[in-house]
């Protein structure tokens, strides 16, 4: 047989004409017709599928392209990435509130749409909260809102029954009004549930209050503030007390052990964001239907989990056009349809009076109407509170993994010091 | 199943020993020339794309960069210097070489034993030997559920045994030893099978009549496992023991999966936290990518360190009983 | 060899494989009911959905698509890490040349570098390269692996005697000839089993080509991937597409694995 060499042939040039196509990179945006074609990246599901072709009817020489994720975790991963390596972003990427502190410690990186969104629009368009938390300190507004995930409270009707509380939507309220009344209600709960725990884990009750107050871990300035805002430390001694006295089911969210708990009862109360529905009725399934119910009260106002933004990265091409689709996509009149696809909950202030929206119900919630109540809930927000830089990290990495291991068992002040100790390794 | 090329070849090679060589130019310039053409490919492609991601992070590594900042400052070796003091660090390069220490040497010893059992003359070969291998190519979204509802420390399956047998629960998530057994028991799982084929391709190297020339010795098959297809397996073992001591040094996926909330911190309190998470944690999650890339180098040296201790020892354990069949 | 193992062997193998196998058996299982299989009573017994489940896989994602470019990528890269690797690892097993020894702990080491950071300046290049959004991108950094050609010398440096190497040398037969028809033959079962191997591990690869290509051009675990959008995940959905996504998998076994045996002898033969 002849010596075929062909491999190693084929490889060299491969490397040979990597080297000249290194010199002219730059891929076109312009599509074979002479559109210009625009991407966006999301995950999950924003229900934008319909619209992009609205918007190409309305704009004959724009071509849309979606690259779509499942799920947020690497869809942020590929935007860190791309943002790292300079280059490769979509001219229009969403960003998840969990990670829009991350997103707005590099807002440098990210058009300001005030500056090159279409002029007549207003920040009016959303919830203030919502807008306030995408400004960064001297004014650039870094993403459009796009859905909010407003808090409300779950719990189970039965369950509530048994231990001798009351169990009317109505009546309930009162045991929701402070988180004081809500750990009161705990206590009492707990004595009498034979075991049955009073919420699911203590991060997510935590993380609920601290989003409450006007300052977080950092104050204005970008000073970490965990040891001097009095806030924390009372949020903490308050969950850990509670976790002592058994409320914790202990739980981490999304874990097998935590959906395993929504279908054995194993906590009568869930901090509800709107999309926490659906999760409930996958996880709890058809044969705990009825039991579990909603109601438009949270401890000591309002709070919100989870919803995003539509950003415009500097990388891109067509910024302008870009900015001009996320606008578009925002307006409450796409927000709605969006909300009809796909249910995710709007945060622009015309699409929270739809028809549509507070006409719709939830059958697994005993026809509860879902989209009025958390309408009321978003209403309830305060002021969005000041996130620092590493805002998003000390949430995930050091205080919910230390709350984690009081309900392990390691004594509250000394994983308090941990805590303290991983926020200022993470704030530096 | 026979494979000796051996005797004739030998004959032949014996007989061609007095011709003189043939030495033309051209085959002189193929026996200079050619080897450094075959191993070429891997060299040139490394050079065209492994060796700037290496640079790339060690150039990184001086600076204190984080990912996507506009203008890091150079800051020369400080992020090693905060490394060696780094507790974090130090955990992190504890649980790596505990959980090393509990899976790597079990799953090798289990894969030498799993191939001897599939070099037998089994009925349905292929489907033995597919079927160990099996869980090389199962979907981490099924593994992540499967060992989460195993290894969880309320309602797992591992627990009510343990229980059942009077042993009692324990919290495989905050319990740092316990931690360490469930990811070292999955990757045994995910890898002890894998080893096995490797194992195995060799075994099916072994020529028969060296086999059968014991048999008629009267050697039985324990003695002939341990002094005739172990000592021929030298080179194979060698493999094994040194690519899964760099694998399981650099352990990521296994106890990325065990962390039901998804992260990268290795439990409440890094119970399990490897280095290599350490590093994820540290670039995408700190977006510290200068720290990161100083981990990443650190535990390469780390990585060639340990790798080349125990192929000293592997090849030294090996050679003393290869001598004896000698 | 004609005598057959007793029933021990196949009693721990059985045990051996039951327990590699149950993750597929779970996965299938579910992926025949619904999601309440997962946290609901636990039986054994599949239910009658899977077929409806892998029909709404391949009408949620571009299914086929994906398929055919996991099928271009994985079977690009597995023949050539067969090939390439297989070529070096007989260079460095029975070969006799300067630098050898250093040449060939060189490719080791490369193995030790952690290669989780190296998605940056790995898009960098490729976005340089012009590859971004590309099959390319995911098929050239792994034409050739250290991991094969250590394994092709370890294999190779007992499969082959030196002698026969020696001989096919004096016949005259080029280095290349040489390894065509006594390297290549000789390390087939070795080559088959690093087929299967490498094909496993590209199929399965997922970071990376989620980051490196575009989503309407994805390599099968990325589609897979957007099965689990939504708050709430469809495991039946979920585990329905990974279980689609493992036959091409199995497949590759069943011809590569039969390799393992049929090389060595028909090896014997030729040689």
């Amino acid at each position: 047989m002849r010596p075929r060499r062909w491999v190693s042939v084929l490889v060299c040039a491969a490397a040979a004409s990597a080297a000249v196509t290194a010199c002219g990179s730059g891929g076109a945006s312009q599509t074979a017709d002479g559109r210009t074609e625009l991407t966006i990246a999301t995950f999950n599901e924003f229900g934008y599928e319909g619209l992009f072709s609205e918007y190409e009817a309305a704009h004959p020489d724009i071509k849309i392209t979606q690259r779509k994720t499942g799920q947020g975790g690497p869809h942020h991963q590929n935007l860190f990435t791309k943002l790292g390596a300079g280059s490769g972003l979509a001219d229009v990427e969403a960003v998840e509130e969990g990670y829009l502190s991350q997103v707005m410690a590099k807002a440098s990186q990210f058009n300001d749409l005030k500056e090159i969104g279409p002029k007549d629009l207003s920040t009016n368009r959303w919830l203030d909260w919502k807008t306030a938390a995408a400004t960064t300190r001297d004014g650039k507004l870094i993403g459009y809102g796009t859905d909010i995930g407003p808090l409300a409270m779950c719990y189970r009707k039965d369950l509530f029954d048994k231990a001798g509380l009351p169990s009317d939507p109505e009546a309930v309220k009162a045991l929701f009004a402070t988180w004081e009344s809500y750990f009161a209600a705990g206590e009492q709960f707990t004595a009498r549930s034979g075991g049955v725990a009073w919420f699911d884990n203590a991060a997510q009750i935590f993380n609920a209050m601290h989003n409450q107050h006007e300052v977080g871990y950092f104050d204005k300035s970008d000073n970490l503030v965990v040891e001097t805002n009095p806030d924390i430390r009372k949020d903490w001694d308050a969950v850990t007390s509670a976790v002592a006295k058994g409320q914790s089911a202990k739980l981490v969210a999304f874990s097998p052990e935590w959906n395993t708990g929504f279908k054995t009862g194993a906590f009568a109360t869930k901090t509800c964001p709107s999309w926490m529905l659906g999760v409930i009725e996958s996880q709890a399934g058809p044969e705990n239907k009825g039991k579990w119910a909603v109601t438009d009260a949270f401890p000591d106002g309002g709070g919100n989990w989870g919803g995003s933004y539509l950003t415009v990265p500097r990388q891109g091409k067509n910024t302008t056009k870009a900015a001009e689709l996320a606008a578009w996509l925002t307006a409450p009149e796409q927000q709605i349809k969006a909300f009809q696809a796909k249910g995710t909950f709007p945060s622009q202030v015309d699409a929270l009076k739809s028809p549509a929206l507070l006409e719709q119900t939830n059958p697994y919630f005993g026809d509860v109407k879902a989209g009025a109540l958390f309408a009321a809930q978003a209403g309830k927000v305060a002021a969005a509170q000041y996130k620092g830089p590493a805002d998003g990290q000390l949430q995930e990495n050091v205080f919910s993994p230390a709350l984690q291991s009081v309900e392990q068992g390691k004594n509250a002040g000394e994983a308090w010091l941990t805590a303290v100790e991983g926020a200022e390794k993470a704030a530096k | 199943m026979t494979v000796v090329l051996t005797p004739v070849d030998r004959g032949r090679a014996e007989e061609a020993r007095p011709r003189p060589p043939r030495r033309h130019r051209l085959s002189a310039l193929d026996t200079k020339v050619s080897p450094y053409l075959f191993v070429a490919p891997f060299f040139v492609l490394f050079a065209a794309i492994g060796l700037f991601p290496l640079l790339y992070t060690a150039y990184v590594s001086l600076f204190d960069w984080e990912l996507g900042a506009d203008d890091p400052a150079f800051i020369g070796v400080e992020n090693y210097t905060t490394l060696v003091g780094d507790e974090q660090f130090w955990n992190a390069l504890f649980n790596t070489f505990s959980i090393f220490v509990l899976s790597s040497g079990p799953q090798i010893i289990i894969a030498v034993l799993l191939a001897a059992l599939l070099n037998a003359n089994l009925r349905a070969r292929t489907a033995w030997r597919m079927g160990v291998l099996l869980p090389y190519v199962a979907s981490l979204v099924a593994l992540t559920i499967i060992f989460g509802t195993l290894f969880g420390p309320q309602y797992g399956l591992v627990n009510e045994v343990l229980t059942a047998v009077g042993i009692g629960p324990v919290d495989w998530q905050a319990d740092t030893f316990g931690s360490h057994l469930a990811i070292a028991s999955m990757v045994n799982w995910r890898w002890t099978g894998y080893n096995a084929l490797i194992v195995l391709a060799a075994m099916q190297a072994i020529p028969r009549e060296v086999h059968e020339a014991a048999l008629v010795d009267g050697a039985g098959a324990l003695r002939r496992f341990f002094s005739i297809t172990l000592p021929m397996l030298r080179p194979t073992i060698i493999f094994v023991v040194v690519t899964s001591t760099i694998g399981g040094l650099q352990i990521f996926t296994e106890p990325k999966l065990f962390d039901p909330s998804g992260g990268s911190g290795g439990g409440a309190e890094n119970q399990y936290q490897t280095v290599v998470l350490y590093l994820y944690q540290s670039a995408f999650q700190s977006f510290d990518l200068g720290y990161a890339s100083a981990i990443a180098w650190v535990l390469f040296l780390v990585v060639i360190v340990i790798a080349g201790l125990n192929f000293l020892l592997t090849r030294r354990l090996a050679s003393t009983s290869s001598e004896v069949r000698r | 060899m004609t005598r057959r193992p007793s029933f021990t062997v196949y009693g721990l193998l059985a045990a051996f494989v039951l327990g590699s196998a149950f993750p597929f058996y779970w996965s299938f299982l579910v992926a025949s009911r619904d999601n309440s299989a997962l946290t609901g009573d636990f039986t054994l017994v599949p239910g009658g959905n899977f077929l409806r489940n892998a029909s709404r896989v391949v009408d949620t994602i571009p299914f086929w698509k994906a398929l055919g470019n996991s099928i271009i990528v994985s079977g690009t890269v597995t023949i050539s890490v067969v090939l390439l690797s297989s070529l070096a690892g007989f260079a460095f097993a029975k070969l006799r040349f300067r630098g050898r020894g250093a040449l060939l702990l060189f490719v080791i080491a490369t193995l030790a570098v952690p290669t989780q950071l190296g998605i940056i300046p790995l898009y960098m290049a490729m976005a340089e390269f012009g590859w971004a959004g590309e099959l390319e991108a995911v098929i050239v950094p792994n034409l050739v692996t250290a991991f094969g050609v250590f394994w092709m010398r370890q294999y190779l440096v007992d499969a082959v005697p030196d002698e026969l190497v020696e001989a096919a040398r004096m016949d005259g037969c080029s280095l290349w000839r040489v390894f065509w028809h006594v390297g290549l033959p000789a390390a087939r079962p070795a080559a088959a089993m690093l087929g299967v191997f490498t094909f496993m591990q590209s199929w399965n690869d997922f970071l990376w080509p989620l980051v490196v290509l575009n989503a309407d051009n994805p390599t099968i675990q990325v589609a897979l991937e957007k099965l689990q959008s939504g708050y709430y995940v469809d495991y039946s959905l979920v585990l329905a597409g990974t279980t689609l996504a493992t036959i091409p998998v199995l497949l590759v076994f069943i011809v590569l694995g039969r390799q393992i045996v049929a090389g060595i002898m028909q090896g014997a033969v030729k040689g």
